[in-house]
């Protein structure tokens, strides 16, 4: 479990973290989220011994990741950004160095080294140095050595940067993979698509401050606001799309081409149903009505604006 | 679900991480150019001062061969022999050590008898009370005091000779400062600003690991490297001078250990600078010009105004070469040009202390900073 209690962390006048607490419960993936400059990062720093906090507390499996970050550190494993190798070592000698500073024995240390560099496809470059890999292989890395101790808490700062498309599915799967194992996983990103794929509760915070902290589906049914784009026969004029955005629950109406068109609507099903009827009402022959964008990044803009 | 061996691994204990850090930090070293530039510095110091004399017409040993002796009468040196039977004539021989053995004279092309003490003595005399010791050490002069007088005569000599081994290694120890420096400069100077700047500290802090045992394993890694290109240096130089000049000085030990001291003292003012700079170029350039320039001019400036600074780490310094001196010189003041041209030089005591105490202090201030630090940007 990890909890995070009343957590502040200034930069001069500048407030990164400002009086966030927030529980993530065992065995949950749970997404942090939040715009850049939002304090995302600078709370994974703290909880992971990279900088201090001016006040408040962190736990990590019940231990004070302030005061003992030795002892709260030893069951977790931690991606912060892209982190850097020394590049005059091998893979697998890195995951000995890091193995062994966790106490690890050796033979552990050897045929995990060898499981973790298979599960993010290193096996071939074991014995090659550092210093020759990709910004993705060293994510990869990077997500091999945080999985070497088997921790219990796994700390993911935006896990996928760096990587290509590919390579962003294979480190969402390894997540996935966690997740069934019954990690405890927080992790930041900026990706909604993959916070909504593989996160089991997410928390937005924006200026510091935590926004919401919810269960994906309660999350969705949160937003507010829905993009439906409407397809209808024919051509649409501009003075139907004027009336349109005139009718109840419509935020903004947006062109698409002649014959689609995009309704920011404010609500949910009973709302999305007025909005059909009430275009169908206004001798428009509607060839699709289908809600676009992900329900999570709806909110997130929603969120985020209001915030700012 | 995590195996239960995971979930109760504890990891080791501060003082076990420490060896692990200093092996794996050490190995940074062993694969980097950095200790086999140092070594290559090592080379290029004994053979430039092992070959260039030599090869520029001052070799350190050789053989004389009938080479003249100007015979004064002994009175003239104001010196009495006590037991022996009043000499009447000596001659000077202008060469550090001279193999007795090997020693011939020759009075007007004839074989003069052996050194018996009955027809001459060979002597060392020393001027410590006459003449200022200057640079240490005291001047010496060989001679060879005949019992009869040969003033008139045609005298020559030979001889095997050698540099005294005070004189051969006070001449390489004037470089081991330097060599000191360029290790603490490669070994020290973005040790720490390097886990920053480089960002690999993103991978070693979220770990179970506190900042002082990663503090000390890396010191440890960088004493370690540094130690061994002095003491190849040592060792480099103690063959040299066996070979050269048959032994090392009395005091030779004593200098290699002040180097190691010297070294502990430039490495951790390195690792103090390399945990208050944010880049790693200004760590290791501030490192160097420290030692190498901003503090001998201190200390140069402060010895021409007449002022000795105990306190300066590079003053203390000089005892490495100076320890092999006999004896150990001492501070004079000379009046020249209407000026008073000091020369001071560090007691023994003084300078190791010095030493130790930039040492404490450096490292003090340096974990303070190190662990203060923060991994930000």
């Amino acid at each position: 479990m990890i909890e995070i209690q009343n957590l502040t962390k200034d930069f001069g006048a500048i407030k990164a973290v400002d009086d966030l607490s927030l529980i993530v419960p065992e065995g949950i993936t749970c997404g942090f989220l939040g715009p850049n400059g939002a304090g995302k990062t600078t709370t994974i720093k703290i909880l992971t011994n990279l900088i201090s906090a001016t006040g408040g507390k962190a736990f990590l499996h019940g231990v004070d990741a302030i005061a003992h970050p030795k002892e709260a550190l030893s069951h977790v494993g931690a991606v912060v950004e892209t982190p850097e190798f020394y590049p005059y070592l091998t893979p697998v000698e890195t995951l000995a160095y890091l193995g062994r500073i966790r106490g690890m024995h050796h033979d552990e240390i050897k045929s995990r080294s060898n499981e973790v560099l298979g599960e993010v496809k290193l096996e071939q470059w074991r014995t090659t140095r550092i210093g020759k890999f990709s910004k993705g292989m060293k994510q990869r890395l990077a997500i091999a050595q945080a999985l070497l101790h088997e921790p219990d808490i796994l700390i993911l700062d935006e896990p996928t940067t760096g990587l290509d498309p590919r390579g962003m599915v294979e480190v969402r799967e390894i997540i996935r993979n966690l997740k069934r194992q019954n990690y405890t996983i927080f992790m930041s990103s900026h990706l909604l698509v993959e916070v909504q794929e593989v996160c089991d509760k997410a928390a937005l915070i924006d200026h510091g401050k935590l926004l919401v902290y919810d269960s994906m589906d309660n999350l969705k049914k949160l937003t507010k606001l829905g993009k439906i784009e409407v397809t209808v026969l024919g051509q649409v004029q501009d003075a139907f799309l004027n009336i349109v955005r005139e009718l109840k629950n419509v935020r903004a109406v947006e062109r698409i081409n002649g014959s689609i068109f995009i309704v920011t609507l404010e609500g949910q099903s009973n709302e999305m149903a007025e909005l059909l009827s009430a275009i169908q009402g206004m001798g428009a022959k509607v060839a699709s009505f289908s809600q676009v964008g992900l329900p999570l990044e709806l909110m997130y803009m929603d969120l985020v604006k209001e915030s700012r | 679900m995590p195996e239960e061996q995971a979930r109760h691994r504890k990891a080791p204990s501060d003082l076990m991480q420490i060896p692990i850090v200093w092996s794996y930090e050490l190995l940074k070293y062993l694969r980097s150019w950095r200790l086999l530039a140092s070594i290559a510095i090592v080379v290029a110091i004994l053979a430039l001062i092992y070959i260039l004399p030599p090869a520029l017409g001052r070799p350190y040993n050789g053989t004389d061969e009938n080479v003249a002796i100007w015979v004064e009468d002994f009175s003239a040196l104001n010196m009495s022999m006590p037991g022996l039977i009043p000499p009447q004539s000596f001659g000077t021989i202008n060469r550090s050590m001279i193999d007795l053995d090997s020693l011939q004279l020759y009075v007007n092309g004839t074989t003069y008898p052996s050194n018996n003490g009955a027809s001459w003595v060979f002597l060392q005399l020393d001027f410590a009370d006459e003449l200022p010791s200057f640079m240490g050490g005291s001047p010496k002069l060989n001679a060879v005091v005949f019992m009869e007088n040969l003033t008139g005569s045609a005298v020559t000599a030979s001889y095997d000779w050698t540099t005294s081994k005070e004189d051969f290694n006070s001449l390489f120890l004037g470089f081991v400062t330097i060599l000191v420096i360029i290790c603490a400069t490669l070994f020290a100077g973005d040790a720490l600003v390097g886990e920053f700047q480089n960002r690999t500290g993103y991978l070693i802090f979220p770990n179970p690991l506190k900042r002082e045992v990663l503090f000390l394993g890396k010191f440890c890694a960088s004493m370690t490297a540094g130690t061994l290109v002095v003491v190849l240096f040592y060792v480099g130089l103690a063959l040299l001078s066996f070979l050269t000049v048959h032994g090392i000085d009395d005091d030779f030990l004593a200098s290699m250990l002040f180097a190691v001291e010297f070294l502990l003292a430039t490495t951790a003012v390195g690792y103090f600078i390399s945990s208050i700079l944010k880049g790693s170029t200004g760590a290791i350039v501030l490192t160097f010009f420290l030692f190498v320039i901003i503090l001998p001019i201190v200390d140069g400036v402060s010895s021409f105004a007449g002022v000795k600074i105990e306190s300066s780490v590079t003053f203390a310094a000089n005892v490495i070469t100076y320890i092999v001196l006999d004896p150990y010189p001492v501070d004079t003041s000379v009046e020249a040009f209407g000026f008073t041209i000091y020369s001071y030089y560090p007691s023994v005591s003084s300078a190791a202390i010095v030493m130790m105490v930039y040492t404490v202090v450096a490292m003090a201030l340096s974990l303070i900073m190190f662990k203060r630090k923060q991994l930000t940007g």
